[in-house]
């Protein structure tokens, strides 16, 4: 403390130097800005080793699944609804459009214009051809392709609505920050394509890659903003405007320096350190509004500004040094969170906190020491007049006593204010989807509403199930070959046993899944070497293998496929899946099309082989590549496509649920497991790690402001009355939250650190001052007088400049910054109420133990 | 049945792909190329039989085999033909037939035997671009593409090619907007072959890798496909090519498909 005395001391005796080297380390920093690398992938909300992120990436390449942006079209006001020939017309010609588009994979689009129909060709005739090579000329073609349509259901509810109003268009593309520019070219061709039709563009990667561009734009409104308004309240109550330029200068040169220094260091700006210059600007006018309120207040009793802006400092570099302290470490506890952004943005923050604390004690006393006297004399002035600035006054002198007389009511209004929190906390929703970033009148929430509301589902979940041979056991071929082998030597015939001992011992590195195919290459490498008697003898062997390989591709057994078709049917009764679609599908599709379309042929064929034949037969069609979206080449993996009309966490939360339900009852297939993968399920999984790792951090932080406080004030009774404000703010909070049934999701998971940081503030100055003014007064009463002239006017104009400054946020077409513009407000308000209602309340209580003990 | 794996089979004239001098007058006429490249490609001898095995392998490197036995019959030489295909690999496609009437002019008679699901079925398609067998082959690169379905243009002779271009009359029909062939002068037997789709993007390549002389007719015996979208590539090796067998008209019709005799199928 000394140290950061003589620090203020000297840059107040030096203010060039602070200047100088202010400006220079902003410099610096800010120089590192334009490298400035954006990532806007909430994927990378989980660390890239994450069991979940990497099953999800496998099952990405295994099953080639690539992040869809959908289009959907609408027409309400035609008869056959899009089933007319002008609106096919213009979804053919927006698809060939959209195949253009670079970045798109063109050999995955779904639309009514690239996929292929199977159906009936005349009697015994089955039929593979394009579901809609050209667009129909007559309202009977086009009604012909709805019917064609609705006969597949990999197809119906997909691409096609039920109503026939609408039919999407699938476009997968090959990096999902590439949605917002493919998304906005797939804009520009719709707005040259004319008719009636209305157009939508949704999907996870769009409203992902959208926000990441909105947000920047935001960085560069709402921040700017909010310090506008921050600098025209503190106009309002200081009236000097070269006084209060010196805290828009901290802030601004916080926020450079930390950003500078962030991406210098080389991280990237993601959704959550897009924020931090949101979190850092209140932060930092904080302590120097403490300043240069008490400044105000002070300069014109004293008349010099060197030495009013020492004694300044003497009052309040302590609690500033523990309110820098305390609010550092909320967000430094961020750094134990199990997700990447979120420690980098509580870590970052944490260190702008520092920064803020170092440029209010050492600029600021330079910046006010440099003023000339002339300058300040409007602040003498101004102090003399009537205005706003004593209302305020006289509003909080006379708020002091009642304090004293009204303590137990406080308490009790108290009490029932956290008896309703704690209810409301109760009722707290986990839940986020980032469709929902977006205000409800935004375009891609509209997109949302409408597509889901006419199709199976925008919101995509894999269920991967793989099979695994269960190690250690021998296989059975072994034992039959073995037999072949004894016979033929047994009858005379020449003996292999030797030759396939080698070639047995020769695949042994394989891995299991490739043993079969190793060994039956390398008899087909003896048959050719092989004289005519030993080739027969290696053709039974071959068969054996064969047979045994067949049995190997569990996905091509009935069994395995009725186990799908059951978990399917089970995924079917949760009201918020749409749909679901696999290999399943696909066989009995073409199945029943082999079988003359007849319905009661929509069955899985009874043996493996059928199975074979029938998936022999699809891949006779334009495109064969589909099948391998749903299963892999070797057949032991495969995947169900779960399409979601929600993307809320909660519900795709029941769906795994229900899953897990059907599974304890109905195992699967001995050596198969079963995992998610997919972005709706990807939010659900870090969602959940934040949730725990934020209340972890919560509580962490919760400690450690405990110890410190116990540590200023060398007092439990005082650390424990500095907990007060925090606790009931986050409480009320977090009890508002959950009666107004606000989703707890990932901003206002984040916020905890802030309300932590921030509410604690009020509280450590309010009790620092206290203790002050009692050592002095020695009477309660009177001190209470005290706290409510300069440092009560002090929280309170800090609690109106930071609550009113950023409810400009309010207007964000994003919801997150809503978020965090409603709750900083509310923040404010409610610690600055509770510090200056309660705690003076509770103190009353307990005068005589506060200052008896302790000091 | 027995199978004699490629590499030790091509025994005969290897024909080298890297250019040699013409011997005869470079042809100038552009439909007589054709037409003679087309009588190379797929009319060699009266009729002939071979072992194929495609292997498939995906983007991501995975493999899967195709095995069968194909015989041809031509009805006439440039005109129509008739096809037969038995499966044999992998086991669970064993014993299914293909069977084909190529019309020159009109729609192609497919049929299909599943003997897991003992079904005959005709397959009809709107076109010939549908994938053979999930390969990345297209049915008309099997059965051969219409020389009256394009139009034709020499657009160089090159020391050892033709290349030629050809526009689809009906562009609707196909999915590409052009191909060019490159030709060998001395076999007229295509060795590179390019799709361009409309775009001007190649998109798909084929390329004969290995070409061998069986009774006098040169033949493509190693042959690649690579879809250059997805990056996945087909490569058909044949083996035990054999022409002018005899094969009589009664082995292409529908009592093949439960039945396949035997003996012609039986690659060597």
């Amino acid at each position: 403390m000394k140290l950061l005395q003589k620090l203020a001391d000297w840059s107040i005796r030096h203010p060039r130097t602070v200047m100088l080297a202010v400006t220079g380390l902003v410099v610096a920093l800010g120089s590192q800005i334009p490298r400035i690398a954006i990532d806007t992938d909430p994927e990378n909300m989980l660390p890239a080793d994450q069991p979940a992120r990497v099953l999800h990436n496998e099952a990405k390449e295994t099953f080639r699944l690539y992040d869809l942006i959908v289009v959907g079209i609408v027409n309400e006001g035609d008869p056959d609804g899009v089933f007319n020939p002008a609106s096919l017309a213009r979804i053919h010609e927006l698809t060939r459009a959209i195949e253009q588009i670079d970045g798109v994979r063109r050999q995955d689009l779904l639309s009514l214009s690239t996929v292929d129909n199977i159906s009936q060709g005349g009697p015994g005739v089955v039929q593979f051809e394009w579901l809609m090579r050209t667009p129909p000329q007559t309202r009977e073609e086009a009604g012909a392709i709805r019917a064609a349509a609705r006969r597949l259901p990999l197809i119906d509810g997909t691409l096609l609505s039920e109503d026939g109003k609408a039919v999407a268009v699938f476009v997968p593309i090959d990096a999902k920050s590439e949605s917002h520019r493919i998304a906005t070219t797939i804009d520009e061709i719709i707005a040259g394509l004319g008719g009636d039709e209305e157009y939508h563009i949704t999907g996870i990667p769009v409203a992902e890659d959208t926000f990441g561009v909105e947000m920047f734009k935001q960085m560069g409104i709402a921040a700017p903003a909010a310090g506008l308004i921050v600098f025209l309240l503190m106009w309002v109550f200081f009236r000097s405007v070269a006084l209060i330029v010196a805290p828009m200068i901290v802030a601004l040169v916080t926020v450079t320096a930390t950003m500078g220094l962030l991406i210098g260091l080389g991280f990237t700006v993601h959704i959550m350190s897009s924020m931090i210059p949101i979190f850092l600007m209140p932060i930092a006018v904080v302590d120097s509004v403490h300043i240069l309120s008490e400044f105000a207040d002070q300069y014109p009793h004293i008349g010099d500004r060197q030495k009013t802006i020492r004694a300044v400092m003497d009052d309040l570099l302590t609690p500033m040094y523990y309110t820098s302290l305390t609010s550092a470490a909320g967000f430094a506890s961020l750094a134990f969170a199990p997700i990447p952004p979120v420690r980098v943005f509580g870590v970052f923050v944490a260190i702008g906190i520092g920064l803020a604390f170092l440029f209010t004690i050492t600029f600021i006393p330079a910046y006010v020491a440099r003023l000339s006297d002339e300058r300040l004399a409007t602040l003498k002035r101004e102090q003399r007049g009537p205005h706003e600035e004593t209302l305020l006054a006289r509003a909080l002198t006379a708020l002091g006593p009642r304090t004293l007389s009204a303590s137990k009511a406080v308490l009790i209004v108290t009490a029932v204010v956290i008896a309703v929190s704690a209810y409301g906390i109760s009722r707290i929703e986990i839940n986020d989807n980032p469709v929902r970033w977006f205000r409800p009148g935004h375009p891609i929430r509209i997109a949302d509403r409408v597509l889901n509301d006419h199709f199976s589902g925008t919101y995509s979940a894999f269920l991967v199930l793989e099979y695994e041979t269960p190690p250690g056991e021998p296989e059975a071929f072994d034992t039959v070959i073995a037999n072949v082998l004894d016979e033929a030597a047994g009858r005379g015939a020449v003996d292999l046993t030797d030759q396939w001992s080698a070639l047995r011992q020769s695949v042994a590195s394989t891995p299991a899944g490739a043993t079969l195919d190793a060994l039956i290459d390398a008899v087909w490498g003896k048959l050719d070497e092989a004289d005519d008697e030993e080739a027969a003898i290696w053709e039974a062997v071959l068969l054996v293998l064969e047979d045994a390989q067949t049995e190997a591709k569990l996905f091509l057994t009935p069994e395995a496929l009725a186990f799908i078709e059951r978990l399917q049917a089970q995924l079917g009764t949760v009201d918020v899946v749409g749909k679901s679609s696999s290999v399943a599908d696909i066989v009995k599709t073409v199945h029943r099309e082999l079988r003359e379309g007849d319905p009661r042929y929509y069955s899985i064929p009874a043996t493996a082989s059928g199975v074979a034949q029938t998936l022999l037969s699809y891949e006779s069609s334009h495109r064969p590549q589909d099948l391998w979206h749903f299963l892999t080449p070797d057949y032991r993996a495969a995947t169900i496509w779960v399409q979601l009309r929600s993307g809320d966490n909660q519900d795709m939360r029941r769906v795994t649920d229900h899953v897990e339900r059907h599974l304890a009852a109905n195992p699967a297939p001995e050596g198969v497991s079963l995992n998610w993968a997919g972005l709706t399920y990807l939010n659900v999984v870090w969602q959940h790690d934040m949730v725990n790792g934020m209340l972890r951090a919560l509580l962490g932080s919760f400690v450690i402001v405990f110890v410190m406080m116990l540590v200023l004030f060398r007092s439990a009774w005082f650390a424990l009355l500095a907990m007060l404000p925090l606790s009931v703010t986050i409480g009320f909070i977090y009890g508002l939250i959950g009666l107004v049934g606000k989703d707890y999701d990932m901003p206002i998971a984040v916020l905890s650190a802030l309300t932590l940081g921030l509410s604690v503030d009020f509280a450590i100055h309010f009790l620092q001052r206290a203790r002050a003014i009692h050592k002095e007064e020695g009477e309660w009463r009177r001190t209470v007088q005290g706290l409510f002239a300069e440092p009560a006017r002090a929280i309170t104009r800090n609690a109106i400049v930071i609550a009113v400054g950023f409810l400009p946020l309010l207007a964000s077409p994003l919801v997150p910054y809503n978020t965090v513009g409603f709750f900083l407000a509310a923040i404010m308000a409610v610690s600055c109420m509770v510090t200056l209602l309660l705690l003076p309340s509770v103190m009353t209580l307990i005068t005589k133990r506060l200052f008896t003990w302790g000091i | 049945m027995r199978y004699h794996r490629l590499p030790t089979m091509v025994a005969v004239t290897a024909l080298t792909l890297t250019a040699r001098p013409s011997i005869g007058q470079d042809l100038s006429d552009v439909d007589e190329i054709v037409q003679r490249a087309n009588l190379a490609t797929y009319y060699a001898g009266d009729d002939g039989r071979a072992g194929v095995r495609m292997t498939i392998t995906d983007a991501q490197g995975r493999e899967r085999i195709r095995q069968f036995a194909i015989l041809r019959r031509d009805v006439a030489d440039g005109g129509d033909q008739d096809y037969a295909l038995l499966f044999s690999r992998p086991a669970d496609v064993r014993n299914t037939v293909f069977l084909v009437t190529k019309h020159v002019g009109a729609d192609d008679d497919r049929w299909l035997y599943l003997p897991s699901l003992d079904l005959v079925r005709r397959i009809a398609a709107g076109d010939r671009r549908t994938s053979f067998v999930g390969s990345h082959f297209v049915y008309e690169d099997v059965s051969g593409r219409g020389v009256e379905e394009d139009t034709h243009e020499l657009v160089e002779t090159t020391d050892a090619f033709y290349v030629v271009q050809n526009t689809p009359i009906d562009a609707g029909s196909v999915e590409f907007s052009s191909w060019t062939v490159w030709i060998d002068k001395d076999t007229f037997l295509p060795i590179k072959v390019e799709y361009v789709d409309e775009g001007g993007e190649v998109y798909r390549r084929i390329e004969a890798l290995q070409v061998a002389e069986f009774g006098g007719h040169p033949t493509v015996t190693t042959m690649q496909v690579s879809d250059l979208r997805s990056g996945g590539t087909t490569v058909s090796e044949v083996r035990d090519v054999e022409y002018d067998l005899g094969i009589p008209e009664s082995v292409f019709t529908e009592r093949t498909l439960r039945s396949p005799p035997r003996q012609w199928f039986s690659v060597r």
